[in-house]
């Protein structure tokens, strides 16, 4: 067992001289060729970073468009076969769960992204006031970012039970409407707004703290100005907190629906019925390792790409109507 | 020790670099994995020579040192070889895949009976059909194996595997509930309406009773075979699920699993667990695995409700009962396949006197499981009588996906009235019937 420790350890040693060994080539060879001091250095230096991005998301990102082309199970012997686009022809003709699984996809984002965007928004706009022990607020609404999904996942799983918290504490308003307590895991009516509410949880973290410092950047001499021109608290906080804000804004948008559409730790920790459907990046997965299916599961990936892709083009596309930049010319 | 075993033990294992074709495919990637994988792809060899052969398990923290002692016993009587045990609990299946696909797998590793035939076909696992002919090792030894056991190791007439266990479901059952409700305990006698009789009595919702506890498990398959159908049939050239007899068994199952009027429903089991219901009292009968400890758990825990075991009810066309059962494989890419097959026939021997039920005809005995699991010792007679009926899948190479599309187009559907199995049957046997090879 010790040779076996001892074998890893002699790995990482390798890797690491033979990275040294990397760097001091490049160093050399760009000398060699005339290369400044100070440039070869830099470039040496950067080498193991330039060597990560190729080797682990140029490398797997140019093999997973290959392996979308292709019928692959990662165990199978030989290469994969190659069947052009069929995996992307039976994804939209023939697989009724990749309809079922991009609507509750989108159908989470939908919902989440602007519920999520709204409240962290009310939250930084109260972690602005001036209160007392404003430090000890803003890092209690802080902490939830800290946390890992996972752990959050299997809290929601036990506040979300049938017996659980939320249950407990909607049970007055269940009795006055005279409905049962709601199943939200397997109950498949249910499972959206159950990750939906979980979703929320996002509101108070980095999202709350982006937001917070946008909104302190914003100069104090804009709201005297509105003041003298006989603004109100609301009137100033639409026309002057939201348009200096919207580049914040912007940026919150853009990374909650990537990271909507990317949802993935909660479903697999969560198990929530089937007939619900899931998340793309859950069945991703699924097709990939649980099923054998690497060629479609990469095939999977790139249409969630460019779906992404087309929502933050949406998004970046209709910014000029409503984000507002300082240093920006009028149109 | 055959010329390779000679070379590898001159030459120490980082010095011989070896790049196989899978690693390739993974393109860029690989080039970071080599420096790495390629100790992985090595055997490791002691100075004595002897071949360290890996195997990859899904045994958890107690399982996994109660298999260290079988493996310690294995090793010791071992010439040339010693097994080290590398145990993955969590996400077993997607991390072989992984180091299969990386060329850093186990040389041995466990696979359940749904996934020997997939990997065949793949040829991710050694066919050992012509070793396991020129061996005389009782472990080797096939005719000795139940059949409908050692068919799940097989795939096109050849053997990749030996199964280590055989684990038919039985009936356990709680006296207190059974006595509570005025019911008669299960006997051998006991048909499908027996059971639903004394499901409806015991339940008691509202004071959270339930007659029994059905949640896609004991599998459906189970009730349609004892009513005379079949999901795929042997020569796996069809899925027979719309014959009267199929469509019986489903719907024999379908109105009892989650009808508070019989069962617990899906909330109760999600939030209170499976097992862990019926340990509790909850429930009156479960089908259970016979090795589950529930027959014996309130001798160690007075907590739990006393339970105990039956064989399944019969349905009309008989008493067959679902066999749980596993088995170890070899990698088609170990280094040392003569040495991996000795390894593996001695820790099948080993598992046999370790695991119940062994799935082999001599060890299936009464005494065997009394002293393998003395706890046992009470329900053994009733054990060996299941082993009888028992039976597992017709596996196709590539059930998981077959199971999902069973799963989602007719199980779910049929579990919640969606449809009755006569509607449903028609309509999903041709979608299922396009995923046989």
């Amino acid at each position: 067992m010790f040779s076996w420790y001892g074998l890893t350890l002699v790995d990482y040693v390798v890797v690491a001289v033979g990275m040294a060994a990397a760097m001091f080539g490049v160093y050399w060879l760009l000398r060699r060729f005339g290369v400044g001091r100070e440039t070869s250095t830099g470039y040496a230096l950067i080498l193991p970073w330039l060597i990560g991005l190729v080797v682990w998301t140029v490398g797997p990102f140019l093999a997973s468009l290959y392996l979308s082309f292709t019928e692959y199970a990662p165990i199978q012997k030989g290469w994969p076969t190659w069947i052009g686009l069929d995996n992307y022809v039976e994804m939209f003709t023939e697989d009724r769960r990749f309809w079922r699984v991009l609507r509750f996809t989108l159908g989470y984002s939908v919902i989440n992204v602007p519920l999520g965007l709204i409240g962290a928004l009310l939250t930084a706009t109260l972690l602005n006031q001036d209160v007392k022990a404003i430090g000890v607020w803003r890092t209690l609404y802080y902490l939830p970012a800290v946390l890992p999904a996972a752990a959050t996942a299997l809290l929601f799983r036990w506040m979300l039970a049938s017996n659980g918290l939320l249950n407990d504490m909607l049970s007055p308003i269940y009795n006055l409407i005279d409905v049962d307590r709601p199943s939200w895991f397997t109950d498949p009516e249910m499972v959206l707004p159950a990750y939906i509410i979980m979703g929320l949880w996002g509101v108070f973290g980095a999202n709350t703290v982006i937001l917070l410092a946008g909104l302190k950047n914003i100069p104090r001499d804009l709201y005297d100005a509105a003041k003298i021109d006989g603004a109100g608290r609301w009137s100033m906080y639409w026309n002057v907190t939201i348009p200096m804000l919207s580049g914040t804004l912007f940026y919150v948008l853009i990374i909650g629906i990537i990271g909507s559409l990317q949802t993935f730790t909660q479903a697999f920790f969560i198990q929530h019925t089937a007939r619900a459907g899931t998340f793309m990046n859950v069945y991703i997965y699924q097709e990939a390792f649980e099923r054998n299916n690497m060629g479609y599961a990469s095939a999977l990936g790139w249409v969630m790409l460019v779906i992404i892709l087309l929502f933050t083009l949406l998004v970046f596309r209709s910014s000029s109507a409503w984000v507002y930049y300082e240093g920006e010319r009028a149109k | 020790m055959d010329t390779r075993d000679r070379e590898t033990s001159r030459t120490p294992a980082i010095l011989r670099p070896r790049l196989n074709r899978r690693v390739a495919v993974k393109g860029a990637a690989a080039i970071g994995l080599g420096a790495p994988s390629m100790r992985f792809a090595m055997p490791a060899v002691h100075a004595q020579d002897i071949v360290q052969i890996r195997l990859g398990t899904w045994a958890a923290v107690e399982e996994a040192n109660e298999l260290q002692s079988v493996l310690d016993e294995v090793n010791a009587a071992a010439e040339g070889f010693e097994i080290i045990s590398e145990p993955q609990p969590a996400d077993y299946y997607t991390k072989l895949q992984t180091t299969l696909a990386g060329g850093t797998g186990p040389d041995l590793f466990w696979l359940s009976q749904e996934f020997v035939a997939g990997y065949a076909d793949l040829g991710a696992i050694l066919d050992i059909s012509d070793m396991l002919e020129s061996d005389d090792t009782p472990a080797a030894d096939l005719s000795d194996y139940f059949e409908p056991i050692l068919r799940t190791a097989q795939y096109d007439g050849r053997t990749f595997g030996l199964p280590w266990i055989s684990q038919p479901v039985m009936l356990y059952y709680n006296p207190q509930l059974f006595a509570d409700a005025g019911v008669d305990e299960p006997t051998e006698d006991w048909t499908w309406d027996d059971f639903r009789s004394a499901a409806e009595a015991i339940t008691d919702a509202d004071a959270g009773i339930y007659g029994t506890s059905f949640n896609s498990w004991p599998p459906i398959h189970m009730f349609i075979w004892q009513a005379g159908g079949e999901t795929i049939t042997p020569e796996l050239d069809a899925c027979p699920i719309d014959t009267p007899e199929a469509i019986e068994g489903a719907q024999f199952y379908a109105d009892i699993i989650y009808k508070e009027q019989y069962a617990a429903p899906e909330s109760a089991i999600a939030e209170q667990g499976f097992g862990e219901m019926m340990k509790a009292g909850k429930i009156g009968m479960f089908y259970g695995g016979a090795t589950d400890d529930l027959d014996y758990a309130y001798k160690k825990d007075p907590a739990n409700a006393e339970i105990k075991m039956a064989l399944v009810p019969s349905g009309p066309a008989g008493r067959t009962t679902f066999a749980w059962t596993a088995s170890t494989v070899i990698n088609a890419d170990t280094e040392n396949p003569d040495v991996a097959y000795q390894a593996l026939v001695a820790l099948t021997e080993g598992i046999h006197h370790w695991k119940i039920v062994a799935p082999r005809q001599s060890l299936a005995t009464e005494e065997t499981i009394a002293e393998v699991v003395p706890d046992k010792a009470e329900s053994a007679p009733i054990i060996v009588q299941a082993l009888e009926d028992m039976r597992s899948f017709n596996i196709i190479p590539d059930q998981a996906e077959w199971d999902l599309t069973f799963s989602e187009e007719y199980q779910t559907p049929l579990f919640f009235d969606e449809a009755t199995a006569e509607e449903l049957a028609p309509e999903v046997r041709p979608i299922l019937e396009d995923q046989l090879p």
